[in-house]
């Protein structure tokens, strides 16, 4: 048996690899989708359900024992990203990479595509991803789900409390669906035309934008600060806070709180544990001697 | 009023937080984890009372916007302190804001159960690269699916079981008890100024100063038309037509200056 250290193929025994369809893909998907987090640890992170997800594809491609050991060891390593964009995108990137693989050592007994360009691709690509994908995903759109829906559980509404998590459900499922055939039918370049186009960047500002704007929406209607504060200057006249500073810039107090946290966050640390503890010192100091 | 929890009210509960947390029903255990709305939602209806669940999720969910964090590691776990603090507020008879008090330091114990958890996933990613290396698909799906579900089970549901049954009549009592003006005072603001962070946390993630005042227009429309009660969805309209228009102009400028 010849060996190509170069390429670390290994000459195959087995058959040749079957072909990959479109249902395969989505089998993948649906297979990331679900077992994503559970096995989630402090040393591979998702690497063993990114594997699990593969492994069927990995199967059909691999019929050699030897080269389908190697691909299962190889994507036992380290592994994170977010779960659509992502692990969608990665997971059909990847697919694809391995069956030109597969096809080319069955072939020719070696492969341009070795360990190594793989896992370049998924650890350039992994964080990126995950970059956009949390600050769309966790960070805006299952926002705006939740602003439209907190008024209604507001009130008590049990659709209310459901609307957002059917939304964002059924949004991350559909467009990891989406992501992961793109990224299996675009190959390598699939990265390239996703993260560099203007259209992209386009959707993201504009994504960004409504995203603020709901956070203004849900501040102006849901902080509630204001002051109780009343000063008897005797003769029946009373020096009420609250009205001087209605009639200087009503709601002035809610938002100056929301820009002190704010840049809290950004000059001090991003911590909401301690955002809260000094918060909740704050309030309930100022409440308590009657200024708020 | 007696703290009358039943044992498999508890227990239900608590199955449900470890379903969400061990994140075995999916990527869907994302937003039932961050987010407190669907667990309140659930508690209320194992309590038979739905609507008044719902409505303390909600205040829940005001002071944990933005607290996803990366790498799967929050700041709170929503989901659990709304599993506890709802029953609490419920059975115990207190308000919604002294809810948060007793939610926000059991969302930051859920956080140590979910580094635990990690911890166990760690040791149990040891058998996989076994499984992997013997090519035994059936013992890695086991310890890729079964055993990770299994132990996070096992941290989950009996904590928190302990938590609501036992845990959270002695903290009721104690705030039921507590009739001072004062204090219901305290609460009441504390309550109301805590969604504050949560909103700020949501800003500073998405993260992009130039867009601020968007941020301070819809503030002000906000509280300006705070007696109409207008639609959440008829905000959100809006502000996705004044994305468009921003970026529509935006890019015709740039267009214009090409050429």
């Amino acid at each position: 048996m010849s060996d190509m250290v170069e390429t670390n193929s290994v000459a195959t025994t087995g058959s040749e690899p079957e072909k990959v369809t479109m249902k395969d893909i989505n089998k993948a998907w649906l297979r990331f989708h679900y077992s994503v987090e559970i096995p989630h640890s402090f040393d591979r992170y998702i690497a063993a359900s990114f594997l699990w997800a593969l492994r069927p594809i990995l199967q059909k491609i691999y019929k050699d024992e030897e080269q389908l050991r190697q691909a299962y060891e190889r994507h036992l390593v380290f592994y994170n990203t977010q779960v659509v964009w992502g692990g969608g995108t990665i997971l059909g990137i990847v697919a694809s990479m391995e069956e030109e693989r597969a096809r080319e050592e069955h072939e020719t007994g070696e492969s341009v595509i070795t360990d190594e360009s793989i896992n370049n691709l998924k650890a350039g690509l992994m964080g990126a991803l995950a970059g956009i994908g949390d600050s769309i995903d966790e960070g805006v759109v299952q926002y705006i789900f939740i602003a439209i829906g907190l008024p209604w559980a507001q009130r008590g509404s049990a659709f209310g409390a459901f609307f957002p998590f059917l939304c964002f459900a059924l949004y991350q499922f559909g467009f990891g669906w989406y992501l992961t055939r793109l990224g299996y039918k675009l190959g390598r370049q699939a990265a390239a035309s996703l993260v560099g186009s203007s259209k992209t960047q386009q959707i993201l500002d504009g994504l960004a934008i409504l995203g603020l704007f709901m956070m203004g929406i849900l501040a102006g209607s849901y902080v509630k600060i204001s002051s109780s504060l009343k000063i008897n200057l005797g003769n029946k006249n009373f020096f009420v806070l609250q009205d001087a500073l209605d009639q200087l810039l009503p709601g002035i107090l809610p938002i100056a709180a929301v820009f002190l946290l704010y840049f809290y966050f950004k000059k001090k640390e991003f911590n909401i544990t301690r955002a809260i503890v000094y918060m909740t010192i704050a309030l309930g100091l100022l409440a308590f001697i009657g200024i708020l | 009023m007696s703290y009358n929890i039943e044992i498999w009210q508890s227990l239900l509960i608590a199955i449900w937080v470890g379903l969400v947390m061990t994140r075995s029903l999916g990527t869907m255990t994302l937003n039932l984890r961050s987010s407190p709305l669907v667990t309140s939602l659930v508690v209320g209806i194992i309590l038979g009372e739905v609507g008044q669940a719902v409505m303390i999720g909600a205040a829940i969910q005001l002071v944990y916007m933005g607290v996803v964090g990366p790498g799967g590691v929050n700041a709170s776990e929503p989901a659990v302190a709304a599993a506890v603090a709802i029953p609490t507020a419920i059975y115990g008879g207190i308000s919604a804001e002294a809810a948060l008090a007793i939610a926000v330091p059991v969302g930051l114990a859920g956080t140590y159960l979910y580094q635990a958890r990690f911890f166990v996933n760690t040791i149990l990613m040891n058998r996989v690269d076994t499984a992997a290396e013997k090519m035994n698909d059936r013992m890695m799906t086991r310890y890729t699916i079964l055993f990770p579900f299994l132990g996070g089970m096992l941290l989950f549901v009996p904590t928190v079981f302990i938590a609501i049954q036992y845990g959270a009549p002695f903290i009721a009592d104690l705030l039921q008890s507590a009739t001072s003006k004062t204090l219901l005072h305290v609460l009441e603001v504390v309550g109301g100024g805590l969604a504050a962070v949560g909103i700020a946390a949501a800003v500073y993630i998405i993260a992009k100063p130039k867009y601020m005042p968007f941020f301070v227009i819809a503030y002000f429309l906000a509280v300006m038309l705070q007696e109409l009660q207008v639609n959440m969805t008829i905000y959100a309209l809006l502000g996705a037509l004044v994305a468009v228009v921003y970026v529509t102009i935006r890019k015709e400028a740039a267009d214009m200056a090409g050429s």
